[in-house]
């Protein structure tokens, strides 16, 4: 007879409390040979340590890949991740790119026509037909 | 639901640093172990054990360039025979300080109570060097937080609501979604040689860990067999105040439900896919995790070690940093997410409900009005039904027949009272917990400050 309940779980909105930044690591692949890898070496050695010291949240890893094209890998929360090809990249492109990897949310690219979702209730309330004084005809 | 804190007693182990001594059982165990392979490295549970800076060579003797390739991280030797990684590993892991600046902890807690949280007791039998102590803590400073909110927020919610709201809010399913947005990975395995910024857990050997919180009755197993009746404020007192959710089959009510009973459950698949939809969109639960294949008992175990994981942190926020930096921390990460509380409300008799409201709070028996129709003799009639008690409309429904609309208006009127709130900015007694012994001690004894609740409700209207 008492009220009965069912079961819900709560939904988590980034940001409102805290926020998450959604990338968690980047990987950095250079090559020591190839001329393609000349800005992303530079950036490694000039640009790099400031901007891993300013993002302490995300994990960087520089790694060799040799005769291969430099790549900035950016690896997300929701479990995707975002390759960037930096190849004959100057170094002040590469952190142009960087700052992208770090902004991205990790989802797909869609095109947003509604720019505002939420899922809050509405303060105004649903609009009902049965209210008001009606449309006259 | 509110159980007392005894918080004190869960922390004080936690700031003594201590090698495993053969004090429990687990560090017994661990012990014995140590005696019969000696080359196994000691374990210290030392929090300030600094890491050895070894020096490499520049060349290795094959001609390897170690400024182009530095050498593997080098393991102590037979690092894999322990069950979980050394703390002093904990300063070396990129994985965690970047777990630590992602969750804005303060520079207090060091990487290796971090790293602590983040082995299981299904990974890591001996208390000494799992999360279960600092799990505990935190389970119980989760608990009060969400259940003083609702008692303050919503002082009317009968009890088995509030129960299903704290299980939605501070439960193991949304802790384990919020331990999987705060982009924790999960080790493939257990044992030292792992990088500790990874959640360690054990599927293979669960008979090990913590199956939940809080002291059961040597009776539970008596009631469950014979399925006696037992109130839910004797479960959460005397029990796991937090069980996890039932399965969606066993939540799926099988009594003929009322007209916005089904419509509710409608709404509730209707909201798990749009959940699903919105996790695609928004940055929340990732949608392929390691563990979320598997058995449904490999799934449970790691939403427990997920859950378990997030309670760890609560806890080692508040032994490090103190009580106002958890309840900051509980308030940013558990409170702040979204639960609707009027879907979890199923009512079986509601006209009778409000009847039985209106006699006890002394207003006139509840009318139900025709409001205005649409349709009766069409395939889709439209009746607006309101419920008045005397000249006062307490609740208004729309339905396709006349007893729907009618039910429909009482189940409004009865969320209108069982939800009702004071108002947002209302305190809650952990806000004044630090200024009672000021006031106090500042009025010299002659005040009594301390918390007073702006309602306080006469109780639940039916009661088993």
């Amino acid at each position: 007879m008492a009220v009965k309940a069912l079961h819900a779980v709560s939904q988590g909105r980034n940001g409102v409390g805290a926020f998450i930044l959604q990338c968690k690591k980047i990987d950095l692949h250079y090559c020591d040979w190839a001329g393609s890898s000349r800005g992303m070496n530079g950036f490694i050695k000039s640009l790099l340590p400031k901007f891993a010291a300013a993002h302490p949240q995300i994990e960087f890893t520089v790694s060799p890949r040799p005769t291969k094209h430099p790549v900035a890998i950016g690896h997300y929360i929701n479990g995707r991740s975002k390759p960037i090809c930096v190849r004959n990249m100057e170094p002040y492109e590469i952190l142009k790119k960087l700052e992208l990897l770090r902004d991205a949310s990790g989802e797909k690219l869609k095109k947003v026509t509604k720019p505002v979702r939420s899922i809050n209730q509405s303060v105004r309330g649903i609009w009902s037909p049965y209210h008001g004084n009606g449309m006259s005809l | 639901m509110m159980k007392r804190l005894r918080i004190e007693r869960a922390a004080g182990q936690l700031l003594v640093a201590r090698p495993c001594g053969p004090s429990t059982p687990g560090a017994a165990l661990r012990s014995s172990y140590k005696c019969t392979t000696s080359q196994v490295p000691v374990r210290h549970s030392s929090s300030s054990s600094a890491a050895e800076a070894e020096h490499t060579p520049l060349y290795e003797e094959d001609g390897t360039d170690h400024a182009r390739f530095p050498p593997l991280e080098k393991l102590p030797p037979n690092t894999s025979a322990l069950p979980s990684p050394l703390p002093s590993r904990a300063l070396e892991s990129a994985k965690l300080s970047a777990l630590h600046a992602r969750l804005s902890l303060s520079p207090k807690i060091p990487l290796q109570t971090l790293a602590r949280t983040l082995v299981d007791a299904s990974a890591d039998p001996n208390p000494y060097f799992n999360n279960s102590s600092l799990a505990f803590l935190g389970a119980t400073i989760i608990n009060y937080h969400a259940s003083e909110w609702f008692m303050v927020h919503y002082p009317r919610l009968p009890m088995e609501v509030l129960e299903a709201a704290m299980t939605g809010l501070a439960g193991p399913t949304p802790l384990d979604r919020i331990a999987k947005a705060w982009g924790i990975e999960p080790a493939a395995a257990p044992g030292g040689e792992v990088d500790p910024g990874l959640l360690q857990f054990s599927l293979d050997q669960p008979g090990e860990t913590v199956r939940g919180f809080g002291y059961t009755r040597t009776v539970v197993d008596k009631i469950n067999k014979n399925n006696w009746q037992r109130s839910v404020a004797a479960r959460v007192i005397y029990e796991d105040n937090l069980p996890a959710l039932p399965s969606t089959t066993k939540a799926k009510q099988t009594t003929p439900a009322v007209a916005e009973q089904e419509e509710q459950q409608q709404e509730e698949q209707q909201q798990d896919d749009s959940e699903v939809d919105y996790a695609e969109t928004s940055p929340a639960a990732p949608k392929f995790s390691p563990t979320s294949y598997g058995s449904s008992t490999t799934r449970e175990l790691s939403e427990k070690a997920h859950a378990n994981f997030v309670r760890a942190v609560v806890g080692a926020v508040f032994a490090h940093c103190g009580r106002e930096a958890a309840k900051s921390f509980v308030k940013a990460h558990v409170l702040s997410r979204q639960l609707d509380l009027e879907r979890l409300f199923a009512f079986k008799h509601p006209t009778l409900e409000l009847a039985m409201l209106c006699a006890r709070e002394e207003f006139d028996p509840p009318v139900a009005r025709l409001l205005s129709e649409t349709g009766r003799l069409s395939r889709t009639p439209v009746f607006v039904v309101g419920v008045y008690s005397g000249n006062e409309k307490l609740g208004e429904g729309a339905g396709a027949t006349l007893e729907q609309a009618r039910l429909k208006a009482a189940m409004h009127a009865l969320k209108a009272w069982y939800l009702y709130s004071p108002g947002e900015g209302v305190k809650v007694p952990s806000d004044v917990l630090g200024q009672e012994e000021e006031e106090a001690a500042a009025a010299g004894g002659k005040k009594k400050g301390g918390w007073e609740p702006v309602y306080i409700d006469i109780g639940e209207l039916i009661s088993r």
